[in-house]
């Protein structure tokens, strides 16, 4: 089950016991899905960079949550229907590392070649050295 | 007798690459601000030495800061 991490930025003007009962609803759906949360990150309120829907402040929470693929879907259906919700950002993080992973792999091999190029290279010169002498 | 042009030669260095990091966050602000001036402008690689694959993945996260209005579309 692949690592999906969630960004929400909530209307400010939500009252706190309502945001609160808004999470828990998404909390719900996430479980209902068979995904679980694994870290949870509140920022709290903060200043926008821009004004969305003239809302010049915002309430940011991060969950990184694991679960199958087909929590994407109503959860994200979920968000994009809420008037609450200002933005949110839906992110595969395995797919994420999963690219970084993959040039690791790439950068490792291309090193292992041209250290054993440099190796034939010394083992080359070691002999000519040696047919010298 | 013209002007004689000094250059300055700086090194320039990937930070990314010296340092390891192989995922960018797009929360992790104090790290991304670097690589973006007051113009609200990602930095190019000629500037800042970045290497192209960090680059590009650098320029993601900003991207998606700007999405999240961590960042602004437009700067000062």
């Amino acid at each position: 089950m692949p690592l999906y991490e969630l960004g929400v930025i909530i209307t400010p003007s939500l009252a706190d016991e309502e945001r609160e009962a808004f999470l828990g609803e998404l909390k719900e759906l996430l479980a209902k899905e068979g995904a679980t949360i694994v870290k949870e990150d509140v920022w709290g309120k903060r200043n926008l960079a821009y004004s969305i829907k003239h809302e010049r402040e915002g309430f940011y929470v991060f969950w990184q949550y694991e679960g199958p693929g087909t929590v994407v879907k109503p959860l994200e259906y979920r968000l994009r229907l809420s008037d609450q919700v200002l933005r949110y950002l839906n992110l595969n993080l395995d797919r994420e590392m999963q690219r970084a992973r993959k040039m690791e792999k790439v950068r490792a091999e291309q090193k292992a070649a041209k250290r054993e190029k440099k190796g034939q290279r010394a083992e080359a010169s070691a002999a000519a050295a040696v047919a010298e002498v | 007798m013209g002007k004689k042009k000094y250059f300055v030669k700086r090194k320039k260095a990937c930070k990314f690459t010296a340092e390891g990091i192989e995922y960018i966050d797009y929360k992790d602000l104090d790290l991304i601000r670097q690589y973006v001036p007051v113009s609200g402008k990602i930095l190019p690689r000629r500037v800042s030495g970045t290497n192209p694959i960090y680059q590009r993945k650098l320029t993601r996260a900003i991207k998606r800061a700007r999405l999240m209005a961590l960042l602004p579309f437009l700067g000062d």
